[in-house]
């Protein structure tokens, strides 16, 4: 996920998201708005129809399409509005049964316990209850980092099956289709887009796995060959790849994110996959020949460069974009690179870097081991000429790039010149 | 968002607590003295039949809904398209085979006025 500095380049469009809300929003409570109710209940009526409109937005930024999520400013900036969206959502519909209660405890609390009570209710309100209870533990789920990835994706799609259910809840209290004859079809083609086309990957695009080559402990490139139409990607761009099968080598068949780190004249893209879970430790074992789903590009990382000096800095497996930058031909800008490793054996791709540094004048390479954010990060960046008229490209764990980010504000760069992406799509 | 969903979660269950343990607190209530019925023909029931003047007579009771209409969880529609109507079968089946909840049956009392003559 980029933080604000870069998704702010990528312009209008991050305004696409938060008015796609709103325009639900709208189109809910103006069909619904209590006119002749006030009180809790007026209230309970607005919470209802804001969260089922905000929940139903929030199912539409989970789609994982890379036009899409150019439109919403990308992938990071549309998965941010679809936290957003489904926690205020979740917040709002709690509250719609409390209201309900709180209307009826004027008349007396035997009252408002009936009207939470689901024994003293029908099917049409059980519905409503398991929805929240469903969008409770999905959400529980989904705030639950340190879950193991493929359980953290099975319990998050409660979420999704609880949105389904509170939609079915509103059109049988109802009565009739309402505001639902958009909200419905709207979450149907979200939840089909995102388990068919991209979970399941009916949307991939074919490649084969050209070559593998280990680069460092822990981390390949896999050089992978279009099978039919090729994707248009520009360096600092990533995509999620699904590995399937070959001669000797069974793909978990997850998608998961990796950077690309060169890009062929032939369409064939490589990508620096590093050990960081059990589908890409076992990824590790790739072979020529295996088939591949890719899906995107996504991202707009090193995509507008500003014309003067440049600061580019990664950490670790955050070498990928800078790799395809540089292979993509000669710099035309002054840049110095930052490369941080742990150790000798996790320096990833250094001797092509050293030798690009020496046939390109405006590469200046400073490579060091440390683990964490390394402790002599500011007097590197100090040692930068001309550092606070840079402009400053980060990519790496996420404490490195807050490390960096604080020095270079420290020393005088503009925040709006401090661009940088991490991958958390959690 | 991560705290204002554990926030909000946390304080949504003390609620549906306290609703639970204000209703178990509650001292029963003694039922209402029967009041005297007023008896109302199917032609007088069906001069209130409008929105703003809506009676119903569901098993042969005779109910002046006006006020509570706004607070029906269907749309205004396709309720008061029974105002001025015998409802019995639409209440038992909601016009789709489904009766109403204890809830809504426990609702009704209310807004009692008469008997059907």
């Amino acid at each position: 996920m980029s933080a604000a500095p870069a998704a702010l380049r990528r312009g209008g469009s991050l305004v696409a998201a938060p008015a796609v809300l709103l325009a639900l929003l709208a189109a809910c409570l103006g069909w619904a708005w209590p006119a002749e109710l006030g009180g809790w209940r007026a209230l309970s009526i607005v919470c209802a129809w804001a969260g089922t409109a905000l929940l139903a937005g929030s199912l539409l930024l989970m789609v994982r399409a890379a036009r899409l999520a150019a439109l919403f400013g990308g992938l990071d900036a549309q998965y941010r509005w679809h936290h957003r969206s489904g926690t205020v959502a979740y917040v709002l519909l709690l509250a719609h049964p409390l209201t309900l209660a709180a209307d009826a405890w004027a008349e007396s609390p035997v009252r408002a316990w009936q009207v939470l009570a689901p024994w003293a209710q029908h099917w049409t309100v059980w519905l409503g209850w398991l929805a929240l209870l469903l969008l409770m533990a999905g959400l529980a789920a989904t705030f639950s980092l340190h879950l193991p990835y493929r359980r953290w994706r099975a319990l998050h799609y409660l979420a999704g099956a609880g949105v389904v259910t509170g939609l079915i809840h509103v059109w049988a209290l109802l009565g009739e289709a309402g505001p639902l004859w958009l909200l419905l079809p709207l979450a149907a083609l979200a939840l089909g887009w995102r388990l068919l086309g991209s979970d399941l990957g009916l949307a991939a695009r074919p490649y084969r796995v050209r070559s593998v080559v280990p680069h460092a402990a822990g981390l390949i490139e896999a050089v992978l060959e279009p099978c039919g139409p090729r994707m248009a990607v520009t360096p600092g761009q990533f995509v999620f790849a699904a590995f399937g099968d070959g001669a000797h080598f069974h793909g978990c068949g997850e998608f998961h994110p990796f950077t690309v780190s060169g890009i062929g004249a032939d369409g064939a893209l490589a990508v620096g996959i590093k050990a960081l879970g059990p589908c890409s430790r076992h990824v590790q074992a790739l072979e020529p020949g295996v088939t591949v789903r890719l899906e995107g590009p996504f991202g707009g990382f090193l995509a507008e460069r500003a014309a003067g000096p440049q600061l580019w800095l990664a950490g670790g497996v955050g070498i990928t974009p800078f790799m395809a930058a540089l292979r993509a031909g000669p710099l035309t800008q002054p840049t110095t690179l930052l490369y941080f490793h742990r150790s000798a054996q996790d320096a990833a791709y250094l001797d092509e870097l050293r030798q690009l540094a020496a046939a390109d004048p405006l590469l200046t390479l400073v490579s060091e081991a440390a683990d964490g954010p390394p402790p002599m990060l500011a007097a590197r960046l100090a040692e930068v000429p001309g550092l606070a008229g840079r402009s400053a490209q980060l990519c790496g764990p996420a404490p490195l790039i807050q490390a960096a980010r604080d020095a270079l504000l420290r020393h005088g760069m503009p925040a709006a010149a401090i661009h940088f992406e991490l991958f958390d799509f959690r | 968002m991560r705290r204002l969903f554990l926030s909000a979660t946390v304080l949504f269950w003390l609620a549906v607590s306290g609703a639970w343990l204000g209703a178990r607190l509650q001292p029963p209530l003694a039922p209402p003295a029967a009041p005297a019925e007023a008896r109302y023909t199917l032609d007088e029931i069906a001069r209130h039949d409008r929105a703003e003047d809506c009676w119903m007579a569901i098993d042969g009771v005779v109910y002046e809904l006006t006020a509570y209409l706004p607070e029906h969880p269907s749309s205004l529609r396709v309720i008061a398209e029974w105002c001025g109507r015998e409802a019995s079968e639409a209440y038992h089946t909601k016009t789709r085979g489904r009766p109403h909840s204890p809830y809504a049956d426990s609702l009704l009392p209310a807004w009692r006025i008469g008997v059907v003559s």
